[in-house]
C-alpha cells in the first residue's frame, strides 16, 4: 500500500518534470526513490554535474579575462562585480520602498517609525564616525607608506629635471654663440639649423624620461592600497546609510502627505481666525482666498504618492506587463486570422502578400510608425481617459487599482504595439498551418456527424490545431520579448530596455556592471517565459507531445 | 424497391482526356436488414465505394439512393465506421461517443446523453476504459470505440470500411463475434468491405466481389445460405462454408490473374531457390497435423 502511494508520488513528480520540460531533474528524483542508483548517479554526473562545471569554467574564464580588457567605461566587470551591482540595485529598491512607505504612513504608526528611524540614525552616525576615523587612520598610515615609496621617485625626478634644465641652458648658450658667429659671417647658417634640430630631439627625450617617472608617481597616487579602499568603502557604505536615514526622517517629519495635510489644515484654521477678526474688507477677501487655497492643497496632498525613481525591479515588472499586453494583442489578432486563413484558401491568398511584405520589417520601423500613428490619438496623454483610468490610485474611489504602479504612458503603448506587430506573424502562420493541415479523417468524421460550422470549429478544428497554435505562440512570445527590449531602449519607454540605455548613457563606474546585470535579467526572464509556453504546449498536445516535440 | 441502391454509378478523377476511372458502372441493391460484404483487393476502389455510399463522395455519374431518396451528403442515418478508427485524439472514448450522440440526437438532455454513451460504451465492452484517450488504447479497443461511436448514431445502415483489417487475428475474431452479436440482437442493414474471405463468409448474407481496378465494377454475387447464428468453431466442417470459401477464393485468384494479364506490368521470373533447412534434428514427437493445416486451408 505504502509502496503504491510512493510510486504514485514518484510518477506524478516525473510526469510534472516531463511536462514542464526540466528533464534534467529526472535522475535525482529517480535516485531519491531508489531506482537503479548506479545509473542515476551516472546520469547526474553526465547531465547535471558536467554542465554545472562547464558553466563554472565559463565564469572562471570571464573572471580572468574581463579585467584585462580596458574600455572607455572602465574594465569589463567580473561576475563578482555584477553580483555587487545586483546587491546595490536591490538595496536601492528597498530604500525606495521604505521612502514610499514613509511618505504615506500616518498617526501613531508614523511616530513609531520616526522613533525607530531616529534611533537607527543615531546608531549609524556613531558607526559612521568610528568607521570614518578608522578609514582616516588607515589612509594616514598608507599615506606615510606611499610617501616613503614616492620620496626616492620624487628625488630622482627633481634631479632629472635639474639636469635637463642645465643641459638645456648649455645648449641655448651654444646656439646663441653660433648665431653670433653666423651674424659675424664666420659660420655656415645650416650648422645652426642642425643645432636647433638636435636641441629639439634632446628636449623631447628629456621630457619622455621625466614622463616615465611622473606616470609612476601618478599610478601610485591613483591606486591606493587595498586596505585603504576597503576601509573607505565600508565608511562610504555606512555614510550612505546615514544619508538614507536622514532623508527618511526628513520625509517622516516634513514631506509625509499626512503631515502636509495637517499643516495646510492648520494654516486654513489660522486664516479662518484672522478672517473672523478681520476689520478691513480687502484683508477678509485675502484671508478667504488663502483658506480656499490651503483647503485645496490639503485635499491634494491626501492622495499624493512618493515620486519613486525607477529601479531595475520596477523596470522588469513594467517590461513584463508591456510584453504581455503586446503578446495578448498579437494572439488576439493572430489566432482568429490564422483560423480564417486555414479554413479559406481565398482569404489566405488575400493575406499572403500582406504577411510576406510586413513580416520582415524591422521592429525599429514599426516603433516609429506607431509613435506617429498612435501618438495622434493621445495629444494630451496626462488627461486622456485611458491613462487617467489606468494610473488612478483607486478605482471608483475605493477599489485599489493593481495597475497603478505601472505608470502607463503612451510610450508603453507604442512598445506594446511594436511587440504585437512583430509577434503577430509566427502565431498567425502557425495557426493557419495547424488549421489547414487537419487530418482529413477528422473532417470526414465531422461530415458524417453533420456537425454545424461552430461545433466543427470548436470540437474539431481548434482542438486539433492547438498544438501548432501554441508552438506559434511560443515563438511569438520569444520574438516579442526580444523586440521589446530594443523598442524600450529606442522609445524611452520605462522597462529593462530603457534601464540598459540609461546606464549606457550615464556612464557611472557601475554602469557596465548594471548593463551586464540587465543582460542576465532579460535572459533569465526570457527563459522562464519560454518554459511557460512549453508547459502550455505540452498541456494541449493530445498524443504525448510527439506532435510538437 | 431495395433499401440502399447504387444505380449505374461511376467515379473518376482527373480532367477529361487524362481521366482515371476508379469505379465504373456499379449496380448494387441492398435489402433492409441484410448483411452484405463487398470483397476486393487492396487499392481496388473499395474505400471509394464506401465514400459513395456514405455520401462523402458524389458520383461522377449515376445515382446513390437510400430508401428511394437520392443521397447528397453524409448523415447519421448511414453510420460509417472508418478503416483507421478516426477517433478524435483529444477526446476520451466517452467524449468521442458523446459527440456523436449529441449530433444525432440534439434534443436529449445531459443525463440522457450520458446514459446513452454509457450504454454503447458498455455494449462494446469498453466501460473500464471510458475515460481514456485514444492513444492510450490498443488497436482493438480503438476499433471498438469507433464501433460504439457509429452505433450510437442509431444508423439505419452500418457502413463498415475494412473495420478489422488492421487488427491481429485473435482480436479480429473477437470483434467479428461482437459485431455479429450486436447485429443479430438489433437487426439493421450492414454493408461491410473486407479483404478476408473467411470473414465475409462468416458474417455476410451475400458476398459481392469487386473486380480489379482501374474501372472496377461489381462481379456476380455469392449468396451465403447458412443458418445463423454461425459458430466459427463448427463452421470449418460445414460443406457449404468450404464450398463458398474455395469458390470465392478461386474467383478472386482468377480476377487477379486476369488483371495481371491485362496489365502491362512485366512479371520477372523468380529464381527457383529453396531455403536451406537449418532446423535442428527434432527430438521427441512431431506435431505433424500442425504443418498440414495450411494445405487444407488452401
Amino acid at each position: 500500500m505504502a509502496d503504491s502511494i510512493k510510486d504514485k508520488i514518484k510518477y506524478g513528480l516525473l510526469k510534472g518534470i516531463d511536462v514542464s520540460g526540466f528533464k534534467v531533474l529526472d535522475p535525482p528524483v529517480r535516485l531519491a526513490f531508489g531506482e537503479e542508483p548506479r545509473k542515476q548517479v551516472g546520469d547526474i554526473a553526465k547531465y547535471m554535474i558536467l554542465p554545472i562545471l562547464f558553466v563554472l569554467a565559463c565564469l572562471g574564464i570571464w573572471t580572468v579575462m574581463g579585467p584585462n580588457h580596458k574600455t572607455k567605461s572602465g574594465e569589463v566587470p567580473t561576475p563578482a562585480k555584477v553580483w555587487t551591482a545586483y546587491e546595490d540595485n536591490a538595496r536601492f529598491d528597498e530604500r525606495q520602498q521604505e521612502k514610499a512607505a514613509d511618505f504615506i504612513v500616518e498617526g501613531a504608526e508614523r511616530e513609531a517609525v520616526l522613533t525607530a528611524t531616529t534611533e537607527e540614525l543615531a546608531r549609524l552616525e556613531a558607526e559612521a564616525a568610528t568607521l570614518a576615523e578608522a578609514s582616516d587612520a588607515v589612509a594616514a598610515t598608507a599615506k606615510e607608506e606611499t610617501e616613503a615609496l614616492l620620496a626616492p621617485l620624487r628625488a630622482r625626478l627633481d634631479a632629472l629635471k635639474a639636469e635637463h634644465e642645465a643641459a638645456e641652458d648649455r645648449r641655448e648658450a651654444e646656439m646663441n654663440a653660433l648665431a653670433a658667429e653666423i651674424v659675424a659671417g664666420q659660420a655656415q647658417p645650416s650648422a645652426l639649423v642642425d643645432l636647433v634640430r638636435e636641441n629639439e630631439i634632446l628636449e623631447d627625450e628629456a621630457n619622455d624620461a621625466e614622463d616615465v617617472i611622473e606616470t609612476q608617481i601618478k599610478d601610485i597616487l591613483s591606486d591606493p592600497p587595498a586596505e585603504v579602499k576597503a576601509a573607505q568603502m565600508a565608511a562610504n557604505r555606512v555614510a550612505d546609510e546615514v544619508q538614507h536615514y536622514k532623508k527618511r526622517i526628513d520625509i517622516l517629519t516634513k514631506e509625509n502627505r499626512n503631515v502636509k495635510e495637517a499643516e495646510y489644515l492648520a494654516k486654513a484654521e489660522e486664516d479662518r481666525a484672522q478672517l473672523v477678526a478681520a476689520e478691513d474688507p480687502k484683508k477678509a477677501v485675502r484671508e478667504a482666498k488663502s483658506i480656499a487655497r490651503n483647503a485645496e492643497r490639503a485635499e491634494d496632498s491626501k492622495t499624493q504618492t512618493y515620486p519613486r525613481t525607477a529601479t531595475i525591479f520596477w523596470q522588469t515588472k513594467r517590461s513584463l506587463a508591456t510584453v504581455f499586453v503586446g503578446f495578448g494583442l498579437a494572439a488576439a489578432l493572430a489566432i482568429p486570422l490564422g483560423i480564417m486563413c486555414g479554413l479559406n484558401r481565398i482569404f489566405m491568398a488575400c493575406l499572403t502578400p500582406i504577411i510576406s511584405i510586413f513580416r520582415p520589417v524591422s521592429p525599429v520601423v514599426w516603433l516609429l510608425i506607431f509613435q506617429i500613428i498612435i501618438g495622434a490619438f493621445f495629444p494630451d496623454p496626462e488627461k486622456h481617459p485611458l491613462f487617467v483610468t489606468l494610473n488612478d490610485e483607486k478605482w471608483f474611489g475605493w477599489i485599489g487599482n493593481p495597475l497603478a504602479f505601472l505608470q502607463t504612458n503612451p510610450a508603453m503603448i507604442f512598445s506594446a504595439c511594436t511587440v504585437a506587430m512583430c509577434a503577430l506573424w509566427p502565431a498567425l502562420v502557425n495557426t493557419a498551418l495547424g488549421v489547414s493541415s487537419i487530418d482529413k479523417d477528422h473532417m470526414n468524421v465531422a461530415k458524417v456527424l453533420r456537425l454545424g460550422f461552430w461545433s466543427r470549429l470548436f470540437k474539431i478544428i481548434i482542438p486539433s490545431s492547438l498544438p501548432l497554435v501554441f508552438a506559434g505562440l511560443r515563438i511569438s512570445l520569444g520574438v516579442g520579448w526580444m523586440v521589446l527590449i530594443a523598442a524600450e531602449a529606442l522609445s524611452s519607454s520605462d522597462g529593462l530596455g530603457k534601464f540598459v540605455w540609461d546606464e549606457y548613457q550615464n556612464g557611472s563606474s557601475q554602469s557596465f556592471a548594471n548593463i551586464i546585470l540587465a543582460c542576465f535579467v532579460v535572459g533569465i526572464i526570457g527563459f522562464f517565459l519560454d518554459r511557460i509556453m512549453i508547459f502550455l504546449q505540452r498541456l494541449v498536445s493530445f498524443d504525448d507531445g510527439s506532435a510538437t516535440a | 424497391m431495395s433499401f440502399l441502391e447504387l444505380d449505374r454509378v461511376s467515379v473518376g478523377f482527373g480532367p477529361a482526356g487524362n481521366r482515371t476511372e476508379v469505379l465504373s458502372d456499379i449496380n448494387l441493391s441492398v435489402e433492409e436488414n441484410e448483411f452484405v460484404a463487398v470483397i476486393g483487393f487492396s487499392g481496388g476502389g473499395k474505400s471509394t465505394l464506401m465514400n459513395l455510399l456514405s455520401g462523402l463522395l458524389p458520383p461522377s455519374s449515376g445515382e446513390v439512393r437510400m430508401a428511394g431518396n437520392k443521397v447528397r451528403e453524409p448523415g447519421p442515418d448511414r453510420g460509417l465506421m472508418f478503416q483507421n478508427y478516426s477517433l478524435l485524439p483529444w477526446l476520451s472514448v466517452e467524449e468521442n461517443v458523446a459527440l456523436a450522440v449529441k449530433s444525432a440526437f440534439p434534443k436529449l438532455s445531459k443525463s440522457e446523453v450520458t446514459d446513452k454513451v454509457k450504454h454503447f460504451v458498455k455494449m462494446v465492452k469498453l466501460d473500464h476504459a471510458g475515460d481514456r484517450k485514444p492513444h492510450e488504447l490498443s488497436g482493438g479497443m480503438r476499433q471498438r470505440a469507433s464501433l460504439a461511436r457509429t452505433l450510437s448514431l442509431d444508423p439505419k445502415v452500418l457502413l463498415l470500411d475494412e473495420p478489422l483489417s488492421a487488427l491481429d487475428a485473435l482480436t479480429r475474431s473477437e470483434l467479428q463475434d461482437q459485431i455479429l452479436n450486436i447485429w443479430e440482437t438489433d437487426r439493421r442493414t450492414v454493408v461491410m468491405i473486407t479483404n478476408d474471405v473467411d470473414e465475409a463468409v462468416l458474417m455476410a448474407d451475400r458476398i459481392i466481389p469487386l473486380t480489379m481496378g482501374p474501372a472496377a465494377t461489381l462481379a456476380e454475387e455469392f449468396v451465403v445460405n447458412m443458418a445463423r447464428p454461425r459458430d466459427r468453431h463448427t463452421l470449418n466442417d460445414h460443406p457449404e462454408y468450404m464450398r463458398l470459401k474455395s469458390e470465392i477464393t478461386r474467383f478472386m485468384m482468377h480476377l487477379n490473374k486476369e488483371s495481371k494479364e491485362l496489365g502491362t506490368t512485366k512479371v520477372v521470373p523468380m529464381p527457383d531457390i529453396r531455403p536451406k533447412d537449418f532446423s535442428p534434428p527434432s527430438i521427441g514427437p512431431r506435431f505433424s497435423h500442425k504443418s498440414k493445416q495450411p494445405t487444407s486451408a488452401a
